[in-house]
């Protein structure tokens, strides 16, 4: 049954670089690139995978490790995990790597899986004008109202933003003031921030094990390395901006490169020795991804664009993309010496770029949040994913996958060698044609005879529709007049309606008639005559009156609505109204159409 | 052990917080920004509703103080459309933190869109002083002076930013300001030097290729066009404009190739079917050709140009009827235009109304200015209804024309069979003497070309051919610019065959920059047959 589409499954399989060896749709991670790694924790030569879950985004944060296709352990975390990375910091034999995860302003550094430290970001300097008032509404010197006079005053004038206490001590109500000084003052001020971005970096050799230190952003904008063993502040620089994406290269006591991606839009290059940003990339749009390759740096940003810099900041191309950028990773196989970035895009397809070539294109089920690739379990290349969705999917590369150098994207448009859509000459086509061809003459005077017949007959009509006002709108400048006709009711007594409006701009209209023409042997009105108040610009004045059918015959006619002015006989307006044919019966109830009976059971009422 | 001390003391700080609250003891304050990093990574992705999601709880948690979140806030809102809403939160964050420069300039952003350019401008010079060096500032003021129509500030602030940084969209929008001027000369300028700086910008190839093309370098336009194919070979205006000087020098396939992509994504566009309509007419196609140009007119009934290439193509078909129809059609949308007329009139000589053929002829001679055809069709037209005098007014006309065309550019190359009909009419009337063209030394180049390139097309009289097909296969003689010929009627025996030429060219570009051209002149709708 099935065989043909087996056989293409199979042969979508063979021609696949990739293995898929898992696939979880409800792994339920919540997770990004940043928060995944892949570790020999235990040392025993198996990679595992680590990744640092959002949870809900509120709650219920874990640091899940994963072996294989199964969860190995799980444990929770305090705060949302910002960052993880895996590193060696010391030079103790077994050789295990540790986990930082970087969570608020701290890292909490794990061995074994099992809490070893915990990193505190060191306080911000707190202004020393607001350290002042303080310690005076300490002291009770000034009070509360005092105390928020001046800290707003330093709010609009500091270099150095207030602490969070005093922008909460802002926004009270005076009477909450009171106590919020007496159950504050005796804390000292502080101001923190927190860690935006982690990375690592190698402290003196360039060895796959060798010892590394923390590298992490902050918040307000500084970067600090941390000593691997002692966690103490090595170096600290700072940026104009927050980072958000990091990528470390080099080593810290010979020569380093930071480059980090920032909120405002830019990438900065930091180097050893200096304590400002090298070189800067302004982007035209946010970066999403950036990873470096080789001596070179690609961006993904949010315009669906992918660019490549070098190390100084030099613009090399740019790639447009399908869709936005979701994540970004970059795939190494040192053993094949193949480097490629891995682009995670928003119509479920992940791209891998070398240089500004597609070489390969993965289809997801779902859209990828968070790349990873590397030696996971004893696999060389493996690549990790989570989707939005919370799945996990692990996909194997193929030994024999070998990918193509070139660029990949087709040479000319497949669109190119569809049929253009132009209708094919019919019999009827050809045959018009040719009597065309025979009759031109007769046929272009006997069209401009009727054309000017048609004109002449147009012409006729407007000037007699002008001649007795016969439009809805009046022509006259003096009485700019609208009106249209209502008829409701079945009949044989008919409501109807006149919605006569004074379309002037201000000018009100007065001392106007309405009279009625019609058949008295077929329609009867009470009122054939009558006077139209005065009109008021622009609003609508409907005018109702009854009409009632004699006739039994089911016939109808037209009734002329006149508007006129007094002392002139030319009708302003004129109006045909084509009643509509009654539906009952007046006198005599028929004998078989015993349906209409029921129908129309309002005539019946009519005596 | 060390290890699980340190465990206890990692876990639980905040949990432990929150079991025993001492109530004398002040709460910890959550920091402000704790989690800008994830908001700004949804709204990166994005991923707007998880983001609004994390905002709205943020601003619970800090009542409102968080400033990132706020600004995201309105940066999301303004996406959705919302922009005066966004323009308060943008405001309130401007008084969060008045030393942000960033949020000065979303402000202003904000102004710009809702129209109020002026009071962005001032906005944004307020930004300018806490950031001196910001190319965005710099740029969004230019386009705002573009709005204002302050020509000159524009220019100097769109320069300002290109020394600050260089970005693709300065150059585009300094290029419109010297297009907005009619300076095209500066703008190529502009639009060469971004073309240098980003090499693979299609757009600026494209634009860059077009301003060529208008000031008539088709040798560079043709270059920045293929080279904005090469990197975008799914590029819409590149493709078109390509396509329309292929078609100039005769590539019909080729030409065809590149409309088959265009097709493919726009299949709705006027000036596309247009040219593919000319394709096929160039490829001696004609019911092709007549089914494409109606459904470009169709898809744009007021284009002057598609009612003048149906016109064209159905005299070609000698349909002459519907051809009156097409051409009084675009000469209503388009009454100053000299060769409408003189289509119009051949069409009207070949519907037997000699009287409003005459007034066509006159009508374009009148408008007309420089092309000779217009004249000799004229003389034709009297010499065929006997008025030799007149006709040798016209012919003289006509010779002026000439003359002044090889004075002012000597290499001026004539339709052959053009100048064939002139050589047989001088003859006819006995004018040929002085004539540029009977010079034979002159000649030698020009009747060369008609002798090779159409041995025979345009010598046998065609008005006896009346079978359809017969016709289509011999209708009549092409050359590169795309001439037709119509005949005179049979039993005017001696007269020679006018050719009417019309101009080949502008009738086959139809890019976007042309239809600005199209401004409709509806004054005075010249009723030509009636």
């Amino acid at each position: 049954m099935s065989s043909v589409s087996q056989e293409l499954k199979d042969t979508s399989v063979a021609s696949s670089k990739w293995l898929d060896a898992h696939y979880d749709p409800v792994a339920n991670l919540y997770t990004f690139s940043s928060c995944i790694a892949l570790s020999d924790l235990h040392g025993d030569g198996e990679n595992k995978l680590v990744v640092g879950d959002l949870g809900t985004g509120v709650c219920n944060m874990k640091l899940k490790v994963y072996r294989g296709i199964g969860l190995l352990s799980e444990s929770t975390l305090l705060d949302l995990p910002t960052g993880l990375v895996s590193f060696l910091m010391d030079l103790h034999e077994p050789r295990t790597p540790a986990i930082a995860v970087a969570s608020g302003p701290f890292i909490y550094v794990y061995k074994n899986l099992r809490p070893y430290f915990k990193f505190t970001l060191p306080s911000l300097e707190v202004n020393p004008l607001e350290q002042d008032v303080w310690s005076q509404a300490k002291e009770d010197m000034i009070d509360p109202m005092t105390l928020k006079e001046m800290l707003e005053g330093l709010r609009d004038k500091a270099e150095i933003p207030l602490s969070v206490r005093s922008l909460r001590f802002l926004m009270l109500e005076p009477q909450e003031m009171e106590n919020f000084v007496l159950l504050n003052k005796e804390q000292p001020i502080r101001r923190q921030t927190v860690i935006t971005c982690i990375g690592t970096l190698k402290k003196n050799m360039a060895d796959e094990d060798a010892v590394s230190c923390l590298v992490i952003g902050t918040e307000n904008g500084d970067v600090y390395i941390l000593d691997p063993e002692a966690f103490t502040i090595l170096y600290k620089m700072s940026l104009p901006s927050t980072p958000t994406l990091m990528d470390v290269t080099g080593q810290f006591d010979v020569e380093f490169r930071i480059t980090v991606a920032c909120r405002n839009g830019n990438i900065y290059i930091l180097r050893r020795d200096s304590l400002k940003p090298k070189y800067c990339i302004e982007l035209s749009s946010h970066p999403v991804g950036l990873v470096r390759m080789g001596k070179n740096v690609v961006v993904g940003c949010t315009h669906e664009t992918l660019h490549g810099y070098t190390q100084k900041g030099k613009k090399l191309w740019t790639t447009y993309l399908p869709a936005p950028v979701t994540t970004m990773a970059l795939m190494d196989l040192p053993t094949r010496g193949f480097q490629a970035v891995l682009v995670g895009l928003a119509n479920c397809e992940v791209h891998m770029y070398r240089d500004k070539n597609l070489i390969g294109t993965i289809k997801t089920p779902d859209v990828v949040t968070s790349i990873c690739f590397g030696r996971y379990g004893r696999e060389d290349g493996t690549l990790i994913m989570t989707t939005k969705g919370g799945g996990l999917i692990v996909k194997i590369l193929k030994r024999t996958a070998v990918f193509d150098d070139r660029d990949s994207a087709p040479g000319p448009p497949i669109a190119q060698s569809i049929r253009l859509n132009v209708p094919k000459k019919t019999k009827l086509y050809v045959d018009q044609t040719l009597r065309e061809r025979e009759n031109a003459v007769a046929m272009h005077r006997a069209f401009q005879m009727d054309l000017s017949r048609l004109r002449l007959a147009a012409a006729r009509a407007y000037v007699k529709a002008l001649e007795s006002s016969l439009t809805p709108m009046s022509a006259s400048l003096t009485e700019p007049l609208k009106m249209n006709a209502v008829v409701q009711g079945l009949g044989p007594s008919f409501k109807l309606t006149l919605n006569i409006q004074n379309t002037a701009a201000s000018r009100p209209v007065m001392n106007l008639a309405i009279s009625f023409l019609y058949d008295e042997n077929l329609y009867s009105m009470r009122t054939a005559f009558f006077k139209i108040p005065l009109l008021v610009p622009g609003l609508n004045y409907p005018i109702d009156t009854f009409v009632e059918c004699l006739s039994d015959k089911g016939i109808s006619d037209i009734i002329k609505v006149f508007v006129l002015r007094e002392g002139k006989s030319a009708p302003l307006l004129t109006a045909h109204i084509n009643m509509p044919q009654q539906l009952g019966f007046s006198t005599e109830p028929p004998k078989t159409e015993s349906f209409s009976i029921t129908g129309v059971q309002r005539s019946l009422r009519w005596p | 052990m060390a290890d699980d001390a340190m465990k206890t003391d990692v876990q639980l700080p905040v949990a432990t917080d929150l079991k025993k609250p001492r109530p004398k003891k002040a709460p910890e304050f959550p920091i402000l920004e704790r989690r800008n990093w994830l908001i700004h990574l949804h709204y990166i992705r994005k991923d707007y509703e998880t983001c609004k999601a994390i905002i709205k709880e943020q601003l619970h948690e800090t009542q409102g103080m968080c400033e990132y979140a706020v600004y995201v806030q309105a940066l999301i809102m303004r996406l959705e459309g919302k922009i005066q809403q966004s323009l308060e939160l943008f405001q309130s964050c401007a008084i969060l933190n008045p030393k942000s420069s960033d949020n000065l300039k979303q402000v202003a952003r904000s102004l710009f869109l809702l129209g109020k350019h002026k009071a962005a401008i001032e906005v944004y010079n307020e930004a300018a002083r806490l950031n001196q060096k910001d190319w965005e500032i710099s740029h969004n003021l230019g386009v705002c002076y573009i709005y204002t129509k302050d020509f000159k500030s524009a220019d100097e602030q769109l320069n300002l930013a290109l020394q600050l940084n260089k970005h693709d969209l300065t150059y585009s929008m300094l290029g419109k300001i010297h297009l907005l001027q009619g300076d095209t000369e500066k703008a190529i300028d502009v639009y060469k030097s971004a073309v240098e700086f980003s090499p693979e910008n299609t757009e600026l190839l494209t634009t860059l290729g077009l301003l060529y093309m208008q000031l008539g370098k088709y040798q560079k336009a043709f270059e920045h066009l293929g080279n904005a194919l090469t990197y975008d070979p799914n590029n819409f205006k590149a493709i078109l404009a390509a396509g329309s000087m292929m078609q100039t020098h005769g590539d019909y396939d080729v030409a065809m190739n590149k409309y088959r992509v265009a097709a493919y994504s726009v299949p709705e566009s006027p000036p596309l079917w247009n040219n593919i309509g000319m394709c096929f007419f160039g490829k001696k196609k004609y019911v092709a050709a007549i089914s494409c140009l109606k459904r470009a007119n169709y898809l744009s009934p007021f284009d002057w140009k598609i009612l003048y290439n149906l016109g064209l193509v159905h005299l070609t078909m000698q349909q002459y009827a519907s051809a009156f129809h097409f051409l009084s059609a675009a000469i209503n949308l388009r009454p100053r235009m000299s060769q409408l007329y003189m289509l119009l009139a051949v069409a009207l000589t070949n519907l037997d109304d000699a009287d409003n053929a005459r007034r066509s002829h006159e009508q374009a001679v009148q408008l007309d200015e420089s092309n000779p055809l217009v004249n000799l069709n004229f003389a034709v037209f009297l010499y065929n209804q006997g008025d030799k005098k007149a006709a040798l007014l016209q012919f003289q006309e006509m010779e002026r024309k000439v003359n002044t065309q090889v004075e002012n550019n000597s290499s001026t190359e004539f339709d052959p069979e053009m100048v064939e009909m002139a050589q047989k009419l001088a003859g006819a009337l006995q004018a040929g003497e002085n004539f540029y063209w009977s010079k034979p030394g002159k000649d030698g180049k020009t009747s060369q070309r008609s002798s090779s390139s159409k041995p025979s097309s345009s010598q046998q009289p065609l008005g006896t051919n009346q079978a359809l097909g017969q016709a289509m296969s011999s209708a009549a003689g092409y050359s590169k610019s795309m001439q037709m010929s119509t005949e005179p009627e049979a039993d005017v025996s001696r007269a020679p065959s006018p050719p009417t030429v019309p101009p080949g060219d502008p009738e086959e570009e139809e890019e976007e920059e042309e239809t600005a051209k199209l401004t409709e002149k509806k004054s005075k709708p010249k009723a030509v047959a009636e």
